[in-house]
């Protein structure tokens, strides 16, 4: 791994109340909220976000999500994301990002498939080429670094995440 | 969102009935409509409140399991260690929302389960989610063995659920294929 090579990093939140399920304990969809924020920097940083949208029309629609949950959050905490950009093609973008506690346990970890749309017409459509060459730059960046063992891999009883962790 | 991340039951409790009947298959627990504070500045529903929902559904099951208040306060649950999400389709607000629940398998401490997202109205598939649930002491905070009258239900739902069709989602890991790149 080069030195200078590393995960998307910037966003940064405490967990909120109301965040929190009948257990005190981080709900679901607040694991999704966090991950999907720091997916949306990421595409913020590639000028892919709402002003993209505002302007082209087009925008990034999430087709898929798969989250693995792996720790507790409770009030106060500070969670972190480091997110790395899997794979492209001119219309999809695959992301993986993985949420820290303060204390460096990873909370959670999710891998995300986008697709890009041209709102106006409701279907599929490419990137233009220079937003494209940027994402293949950082494509290209981020294949230096490691690959998690799960990344690709689908639930089931026989995977050996499930098990007693 | 400001509204805290849990929405109230839609109906009262109702547990499975344990004489033997065969559990819906799949079983239909839980609707509900878009609610304004789910929904983006598009107006269309947002990411997280899929889980929100698939989450909402996943409780309804609980209780019809016998997984309520009562037996949380007792120590144990049932905590989510994986969701997949497919989107279909997007949803606005004030649409009808159905859900539908398919136990795929289970084990003595872990349950594999497959939801559907419908148009209430017109029955478009909106979304799925394929969940892995573990069974928990929460006060150890480690995975337990369920107790045996919930893997007798669970196995009567089994029983009845077996017989549905396998979805082709289930199991799919996610990758971009660059074969048939017609989309």
């Amino acid at each position: 791994m080069r030195e200078d090579v590393a995960p998307f990093v910037t966003y940064r939140a405490e967990v909120r109340r109301e965040w929190l399920d009948y257990n005190e304990h981080m709900h679901d969809a607040s694991y999704g909220i966090a991950l999907s924020d720091a997916n949306e920097a990421v595409f913020a940083a590639l000028d892919l976000s709402a002003d993209y949208r505002a302007e082209t029309g087009a925008a990034y629609y999430t087709v898929q999500s798969h989250i693995r949950f792996l720790a507790e959050c409770r009030l106060g905490h500070v969670l972190t994301a480091r997110t790395i950009m899997v794979s492209a093609d001119p219309k999809r973008i695959r992301l993986y990002t993985e949420l820290q506690r303060d204390d460096e346990q990873t909370v959670a970890t999710g891998e995300f498939l986008y697709l890009h749309v041209d709102t106006t017409r409701g279907r599929a459509a490419p990137l233009d080429e220079e937003r494209y060459a940027r994402v293949q730059r950082l494509v290209a960046a981020h294949g230096s670094l490691p690959r998690p063992d799960h990344l690709g891999l689908g639930i089931g009883p026989e995977y050996p995440g499930t098990g007693d962790a | 969102m400001t509204d805290r991340a849990v929405t109230p039951p839609a109906s009262p409790s109702s547990e499975s009935p344990d004489d033997g009947t065969p559990a819906d298959a799949p079983l239909r627990l839980h609707q509900s409509l878009v609610l304004p504070q789910w929904v983006d500045y598009n107006g269309h529903m947002t990411e997280s409140c899929y889980l929100l929902v698939f989450g909402d559904n996943a409780d309804a099951f609980f209780r019809f399991l016998g997984v309520d208040d009562a037996y949380r306060d007792a120590g144990h649950s049932l905590y989510t260690v994986e969701t997949h999400l497919h989107h279909r389709r997007e949803v606005g607000e004030g649409e009808p929302l159905a859900l539908s629940l398919q136990l795929l398998d289970h084990d003595h401490k872990r349950l594999h389960i497959f939801h559907e997202m419908r148009h209430g109205r017109t029955g478009d598939l909106v979304a799925t989610a394929e969940q892995m649930l573990v069974h928990v002491d929460m006060l150890r905070g480690r995975s337990t063995e369920l107790p045996t009258h919930l893997v007798e239900r669970l196995d009567l739902i089994r029983a009845s659920h077996v017989r549905l069709p396998r979805p082709d989602v289930v199991g799919r890991p996610m990758a971009i294929r660059h074969t048939h790149d017609t989309a």
